[in-house]
């Protein structure tokens, strides 16, 4: 009896598994034509013909790479690097060392992808020569990627022109004194910048104090503006950077980038720990300070021990008399 | 890789609570008087007290500030916007850790040497408390190694927990998350998983209202005189306190 039952949990954990394995997954894993995906996915780091932002510009990379290359690499660029791919590991040197984040896109996805990237190099005059000017030209941030726009040069480094006021403001919303206006986390939630005036930020992600020379100003302004990694995009969904909190975001980057030489790295690891066992010290003391009247021997401790004390003094008693 | 992320953090979390709701109302209904733990003579003041105070106080301190962030995300970044303010809440979190990892130890030191625990310790205490083990040090690992865990936790742990609870699972980020944070999620699942067959369902039925009902006088119910017969009660030592 106890083996049937045992069988028939065990069976219905199963079913229970089947079942929500068969679970759509969510609608953002749903089929979409290559243009939405491109545009979700791609197009806040690569134009097609527009020049390179964080990205390669992909205009005629079907033609410079195989079919079966851009399918494997645009499935887990990660995993292709790691796997010693020689023009993956290529493409990551050249980029900044950025890894691109895997799209968790479907085979059927990337296809479409990739088809929507050719049909675009196809309607450029030189598809296979891509563009790659300087970096200073990026589509509007909040807008979708026009792939057949111009490349735009009234938007160079934007922080040339940065004032102290915006630099001051950028360090403020990097630690949050100043919040966002759509009330986003701070950036030191998960990144840290080597700046005297900034509080040790967090090491969940990259460390950003040369950001600014890594990837440039637009570089910056399109990570900021769409985040092309999930857990920044999770983090600022609904709470869109504004295109001013961006800016002075960028002029204190590039001024925290500048600067670097002059301020010290700071850790907060070592500080937490230290806190975190002096804390627990005092806890402790606490407890035995709130319950110092417990009873600390057996219940009948007290009986036990007028017992031993009466038996104590009639031996002595007995000695004596 | 997106097969594996599926499963813990779509089909994991939903097998676990559907798990925790059945097991846990199939145990109080069919055998009640078990929906308990079985004594680890808690009352004992001298090693159980510096294990189980602090333990108990660290653990629902945990609980409750993991439950505070997913139910008020807004105001945990809020509150964490003032640098000073944000250093504070890291610095009470990861003591509350340290607490519950050093209690922990001195408890299962003390399942571990103590005769008396080890005859009512069950496997299944045995492999929460390890669990709990895991979990305490994985936590401690993220707040010092992946900070600000209160703040990260808020912007994207947060929308993906309510996003289960949405019965729209958005794992995207969760996916991204390093290899120790996953497995400290990955772990939480895996404990409301088994939370019904363990002694942890006492954290259900826990005698809050003893904080505030009156006091109870307590009298032994036995017959004192027979006791008192050294021949009746004892047989192998004669008591010391008649």
């Amino acid at each position: 009896m106890a083996g049937y039952t045992e069988t028939k949990r065990v069976s219905l954990l199963g079913l229970l598994v089947t079942l929500l394995c068969m679970i759509p997954i969510s609608p953002g894993y749903a089929a979409l034509p290559g243009e939405q995906n491109f545009q979700q996915h791609c197009g806040i780091c690569h134009t097609v013909g527009s020049g390179k932002l964080v990205g390669p510009d992909l205009a005629g990379v079907n033609e410079r790479r195989s079919q079966e290359w851009l399918e494997t690499f645009v499935k887990s660029p990660q995993a292709m690097i790691n796997s010693g791919d020689a023009e993956a590991v290529a493409i990551f040197a050249e980029f900044n060392q950025l890894p691109m984040p895997d799209p968790l896109l479907s085979a059927a996805q990337i296809k479409d992808v990739l088809s929507y990237i050719e049909d675009v190099s196809e309607t450029l005059p030189n598809p296979t020569a891509a563009i790659n000017p300087p970096a200073f030209s990026q589509p509007a941030i909040d807008q979708p990627i026009d792939t057949s726009v111009e490349i735009e040069d009234q938007v160079a480094d934007v922080s040339t022109q940065a004032t102290t006021e915006q630099i001051n403001h950028g360090r403020d919303l990097f630690q949050g004194t100043v919040r966002f206006a759509n009330e986003g986390p701070t950036c030191n939630s998960c990144h840290d910048v080597r700046n005297d005036a900034v509080i040790g930020g967090g090491i969940l992600s990259k460390e950003l104090t040369t950001v600014f020379s890594r990837m440039g100003g637009p570089g910056v302004r399109a990570i900021l503006g769409r985040p092309p990694f999930p857990v920044m995009q999770s983090a600022y969904l609904d709470r869109a950077l504004s295109e001013e909190e961006i800016v002075s975001l960028v002029a204190f980057l590039q001024y925290a980038d500048q600067e670097q030489l002059n301020h010290q790295p700071r850790d907060y690891g070592i500080g937490l720990f230290s806190s975190g066992l002096v804390g627990t010290a005092i806890l402790f003391g606490l407890c035995s300070f709130i319950w110092r009247g417990r009873k600390k021997g057996s219940v009948n401790q007290a009986i036990y021990d007028r017992q031993v004390k009466s038996i104590s003094d009639a031996e002595f008693r007995a000695r004596h008399s | 890789m997106n097969t594996l992320n599926n499963f813990l953090f779509i089909a994991l979390p939903y097998i676990a609570i559907v798990v925790f709701l059945v097991g846990n109302i199939y145990r109080y209904v069919s055998t009640q008087f078990t929906y308990s733990s079985l004594s680890a003579q808690f009352l004992e003041d001298k090693q159980g007290f510096w294990g189980t105070v602090p333990f108990h106080i660290g653990i629902l301190m945990l609980f409750l500030g993991h439950l505070a962030i997913f139910l008020f995300p807004e105001a945990t970044l809020a509150w964490n916007s003032n640098p000073v303010r944000l250093i504070i809440h890291e610095g009470i979190a990861f003591t509350f850790g340290l607490t519950v990892l050093i209690a922990l130890i001195g408890l299962m030191l003390r399942r571990l040497f103590n005769k008396r625990l080890r005859v009512v310790t069950s496997k299944m205490d045995i492999v929460i408390e390890l669990l709990l083990l895991t979990q305490v040090i994985l936590g401690c690992w993220i707040a010092l190694g992946y900070r600000w865990g209160t703040s990260w936790f808020a912007a994207d742990l947060t929308p993906y927990l309510w996003s289960i609870f949405q019965f729209d699972p958005q794992i995207q980020a969760v996916s991204a998350l390093p290899l120790v944070i996953k497995l400290h999620i990955v772990g939480a699942f895996v404990i409301v998983l088994i939370f019904p067959f363990t002694r942890l369902v006492h954290f259900l039925v826990a005698p809050i209202h003893y904080l505030w009902r009156p006091y109870q006088v307590v009298i032994w119910y036995w017959d004192k005189q027979k006791i008192r017969k050294s021949s009746t009660a004892w047989t192998s030592h004669r008591p010391q306190n008649n």
